[in-house]
């Protein structure tokens, strides 16, 4: 890491409009190609203030900024257009969380990189909908979560209660959701509303370790701890109502439920896997990086082939994973307004992945060029009539759907054309965390985080107590901020904004 | 798995603190010879994932690693330990002790004192995802030994 002072530091930075800063060649050694992150004024501040703390005397060798995170992967090999910081940019593992970068699939040289996409391997969100509205739905609030929090298997040494032998998650890691529609967890409408149909097509189960397959036997169908949660929300305003309606969204205080969750211990051991393999290959190949956790291999070497083969897997894990959830959560309401999740409308509004690596077509330099995308703490935010989205959608654009922390508000967005040219249809996932885990356990009080939720009149079920500090709003970035600046910046579009009324949690 | 000796029933004393990291854990353990900073790291890990106090020495469980140097050693050594509370037998110790330390050869064999994680007995904690090498450190001062590690928890 090149040692710098704080001021000489800005001069690499440069704000080109309120909401866009650019990061110069040369912030890092060997940057290939530029750095832009979006971040408003709060956002900003926090960003800067993280390089400033880096820049302190006797810092080196502790973790990295997400800035010089973001530089970092601009020097990858193969990269192409700029790496991106989404403005809840936070550090993360070798990429910062919210950070898209895009490789060259055609040149030799181009890398895959594990810490681009993250440990858990399509982590996403899913948006049910219910024609249910707040009035049916306070009264009941309390039993409801409870039922949700005993029908979905959640925290630390929880396990699935779909049965599921070996031979099935076999079929379930080369299916995606088609495994589910079979064996009659998912409708068949579900599929047409998510990301890839909920199948990645390259999955090869043959490349995913012994290891990996005995951590995510027990675990398919189970919430997890951390971030994760399924909450039961209330559409709180309308941005766009001709959208909304295209979504099934008709009016402010519809019930919907979103689940967060991810591809649980499956995903992290492929990424564990992974990571150890390329070290070795980076040798071989003689691939230089910046940051030893910037592992990576060629995408056409046998290492980079294998991870995305056992990546898919771990995807196509993760839709079963959000699928099993989908049906208990429809079984959870189903048995508490004694009517079929039919009758209560309960549809996938719509599923995205927002820790991927997707071998996409976008224009550099005004040429079509093949690419493989990574969106580490990014969703993917495709404009209208984009080929790849839904035909329900064709004219709205994608949903975006960027889940808030415990007790905040989510959005749902829409992908724009401007995103797409300028971040590869990229945009922010979530709030990205302010506090550390250790500081939060230590200043923040669990009675205060639990009687707040209760004065917004939210029902909270948790299974594990310091989680509910560790996950405090206050430990987060204010999502609205976040989630304003991508609307202002223009690389997507507010539609519908939901507060929740029920979280179920690690 | 096996039985537990009387004189196994001594719990060792805590010599570990967790660390700011934004969005993960790191971990900060020593001890007075190199295996008992081991031992603590992995205690560390295990008291993160449920309260200590609820965890019964009911059996104990053997593990044996190997790694390439001592860094790959400790890696090597927590990431068998959230194997073997991530899968079968969904083991969770108390304590760890380390019962041969091969230095030259980076072999360890170690031995849990525990028992299988059941919900409704053990308060749940958080989440372990993966052990990484970011920001790893071991360091030996004046016959003290001090290690730093950091933990997936998030992404």
């Amino acid at each position: 890491m090149v040692v710098r002072q704080y001021k000489e530091e800005l001069e690499y930075l440069e704000k080109k409009t309120p909401y866009k800063w650019e990061i110069k060649k040369g912030f890092q050694p060997n940057m290939k190609v530029e750095g832009v992150f979006y971040v408003n004024e709060v956002l900003e501040k926090l960003m800067l203030d993280e390089l400033q703390n880096a820049c302190r005397p006797g810092m080196i060798g502790g973790f990295l900024p997400g800035v010089k995170q973001i530089a970092n992967v601009a020097a990858l090999p193969g990269i192409v257009h700029k790496s991106i910081g989404l403005p809840d940019v936070h550090s993360g593992y070798g990429f910062a969380i919210g950070n898209m970068a895009a490789f060259d699939m055609d040149d030799p040289e181009s890398i895959v990189s594990p810490g681009g996409v993250g440990f858990d391997i399509n982590c996403g969100v899913r948006l049910l909908r219910t024609n249910l509205f707040e009035k049916d739905v306070q009264p009941v609030k309390e039993q409801l979560a409870q039922s949700m929090f005993d029908h979905i298997p959640v925290g630390v040494g929880s396990k699935g209660i779909i049965p599921m032998n070996a031979n099935d998650l076999e079929e379930a890691l080369e299916m995606g959701m088609d495994w589910s529609l079979r064996e009659g967890y998912a409708w068949a409408e579900d599929k047409e509303h998510c990301e890839e149909n909920g199948r990645m097509l390259n999955a090869d189960s043959s490349k995913v370790s012994m290891r990996a397959r005995k951590r995510g036997l027990p675990q398919l169908g189970t919430l997890g701890a951390g971030n994760h949660y399924a909450e039961i929300q209330i559409v709180d305003e309308v941005y766009d109502k001709w959208a909304a309606k295209k979504m099934g969204i008709e009016n402010v205080g519809q019930v919907c439920v979103m689940i967060h969750s991810g591809s649980r211990g499956f995903g992290h051991q492929v990424a564990t896997d992974a990571l150890l393999e390329m070290e070795k290959a980076m040798k071989r190949d003689q691939i230089e990086v910046n940051d030893r956790q910037l592992a990576c291999a060629r995408i056409n070497s046998n290492e980079g082939q294998n991870y995305l083969k056992s990546m898919s897997a771990a995807a196509n894990f993760a839709w079963v994973n959000r699928s099993s959830m989908t049906f208990l959560a429809r079984q959870a309401f189903a048995k508490q307004f004694k009517l079929t999740p039919d009758d209560l409308d309960m549809h996938v509004i719509y599923d995205v992945s927002h820790n991927i690596a997707k071998m996409e077509q976008h224009y550099v330099d005004g040429k079509l060029k093949k690419l493989l995308v990574h969106r580490k703490g990014s969703t993917r935010a495709f404009p209208p009539y984009h080929p790849l989205i839904p035909v329900d959608y064709q004219l709205t654009g994608q949903p975006v759907l960027i889940g808030g922390t415990m007790g905040t508000c989510s959005y749902v967005l829409t992908g724009t054309e401007q995103g797409m040219n300028e971040t590869f249809g990229s945009t922010c996932h979530g709030a990205g965390r302010a506090l550390s885990r250790a500081k939060s356990r230590r200043n923040i009080d669990y009675n205060d985080v639990l009687e707040k939720l209760q004065q917004q009149g939210i029902a909270i079920r948790v299974a594990s107590p310091k989680l509910v500090m560790e996950e405090a709003p206050e430990s987060y970035k204010n999502v609205t901020d976040v989630v304003n600046t991508c609307h202002k910046a223009g690389i997507s579009k507010k539609t519908v904004k939901l507060r929740p009324i029920a979280v179920i949690k690690g | 798995m096996g039985d537990i000796k009387e004189e196994d029933w001594n719990l060792p004393p805590c010599k570990y603190e967790y660390l700011d990291h934004t969005a993960d854990i790191q971990l900060h353990a020593w001890g007075d010879t190199l295996s008992e900073a081991f031992e603590q790291c992995a205690n560390a890990m295990f008291h993160y994932m449920t309260e200590v106090d609820y965890i019964e020495m009911k059996e104990s469980y053997d593990v044996e690693v190997e790694g390439h140097d001592m860094m790959s050693l400790l890696y090597n050594f927590l990431d068998e330990l959230l194997f073997i509370f991530s899968a079968e037998p969904n083991y969770i110790a108390r304590k760890v002790q380390i019962t041969e330390f091969d230095k030259t050869a980076f072999k360890i064999k170690a031995k849990g004192f525990g028992e299988e994680f059941q919900l409704g007995k053990h308060p749940q904690g958080t989440e372990v995802k993966a052990i990484t090498f970011s920001n790893m450190q071991i360091h030996e001062n004046e016959n003290k030994y001090i290690m730093k590690t950091a933990w997936k928890i998030k992404n």
